[in-house]
């Protein structure tokens, strides 16, 4: 009997809202997928799209980036301004092709433990379905499998 | 002064001239495309006592941009420019060149637009083609970063080595970082001159990724670059209303 593909999510989340909501799903013994794994950020606003590519590189095969609800940043704007970043950042990736499915966006406070808890059952049903992030991957070894066609033919 | 004069292959080139005897070297036709405010950043040009710069419009528009970034401040500058008719104009104030740029270029060439529109109307696996394969050519060479008047970071993310940000070899997922990375930091910041794109050794149209990036920011969030002094920078702003249709 085949296993079925468990994919690695990883997800960044900010210190006052959804890591807080996080650790209230585990406190109330809310049972939820165990392919997260949780990089807590001090704020949504700090979540550099830089980050993103580099989880990617190593092998996410999805992403959830989670923060406080809009008016609810501790620091007062950090999720208004990461929210204008997303919109944009999300656009670029669309632009470029890149299938934005596999990054879940959400807000979660620190009172949602079950919409947390859902919501890493949804998308790590969602990324099942997909499969595996091969794209990167696929990138490295066609460039070099070119590479070695053009030296040879050299 | 900088401006362009006719190099030994008779295109024109960036020129500096320093004395009158100079001027006769100057030219300024529709070939004069390069974007000299970009050369504003150097610090020779900054030392510089006062700097005249004989503006096309690309250059008026970062001036502009880069007037709105607060990074022109140090410079006494004159700016002068060629219009249609074929009169000399001369800029005293960089409200002046504000209002030029703004009565006289639409933002986006028609070229520009029927290329952006043909890409969006591709599926998404063949715009990831598209673009994989444009950036597995690419050498990061960094041309379309030092041609960028938009580019004047002292120190780059791609230098960074702790951590080693971007890849340093030339394979296709770094190079496709570093074309994400670029393309977000200046999305809300491109004028649109379309230098890197005209510049890149290999020929990747990098100033569409920017240039799409200008068109979703002005749709979401109504700000436009380049044509005002005040406009400042669409990311580092915000409005409590800010729409977007992903966020669960």
């Amino acid at each position: 009997m085949s296993e079925q593909f468990e994919p690695k999510i990883v997800a960044f989340v900010c210190n006052w809202c959804t890591y807080a909501g996080a650790d209230l799903a585990g406190t109330s013994r809310t049972k939820y997928a165990t392919n997260v794994s949780i990089i807590r950020f001090p704020c949504t606003g700090r979540i550099d799209f830089m980050l993103l590519m580099k989880a990617f590189e190593n092998g996410a095969d999805g992403i959830i980036v989670s923060g406080c609800h809009p008016n609810d940043c501790h620091y007062t704007s950090g999720n208004f301004h990461a929210r204008r970043r997303w919109i944009v950042f999300r656009s670029l990736l669309d632009f470029m092709g890149f299938d934005t499915d596999r990054i879940t966006f959400s807000w979660v406070s620190a009172a949602e433990g079950t919409k947390w808890a859902n919501l890493v059952d949804e998308t790590t049903e969602k990324i099942r379905a997909k499969g595996t992030f091969t794209e990167f991957n696929k990138l490295d070894y066609s460039t070099l499998e070119k590479l070695s066609n053009d030296a040879i033919t050299k | 002064m900088i401006g362009f004069k006719t190099a030994i292959n008779k295109l024109p080139v960036p020129c500096f001239i320093t004395n009158a005897s100079q001027v006769e070297q100057l030219i300024f036709t529709p070939e004069c495309k390069g974007n000299l405010s970009v050369y504003l950043h150097k610090i020779e040009v900054k030392q510089a006592q006062k700097v005249g710069i004989l503006a096309n419009v690309s250059t008026l528009r970062s001036l502009v941009q880069l007037t709105s970034e607060n990074q022109l401040g140090a410079i006494e500058k004159t700016v002068i420019t060629i219009n249609a008719q074929n009169e000399v104009v001369v800029f005293t104030t960089m409200e002046e060149v504000e209002q030029y740029v703004q009565a006289n270029f639409p933002a986006y060439t028609e070229e520009d637009i029927k290329l952006l529109e043909h890409l969006n109307s591709l599926t998404r696996t063949e715009r990831w083609q598209y673009w994989t394969e444009q950036f597995s050519a690419c050498v990061k060479c960094y041309a379309c970063r030092a041609v960028c008047p938009m580019c004047y970071c002292s120190s780059c993310t791609v230098e960074s080595n702790q951590p080693q940000w971007i890849k340093v070899s030339s394979e296709t997922t770094g190079n496709l970082e570093w074309h994400t990375m670029r393309a977000m930091h200046l999305a809300g910041r491109c004028i649109n001159c379309g230098e890197c794109g005209r510049i890149c050794p290999v020929g990747i149209p990098v100033h569409l990724l920017t240039a799409q990036m200008n068109l979703d920011i002005e749709k979401e969030f109504g700000a436009k670059t380049g044509f005002s002094c005040k406009s400042g920078y669409a990311l580092n702003t915000f409005k409590p209303g800010d729409k977007e249709q992903f966020i669960k």
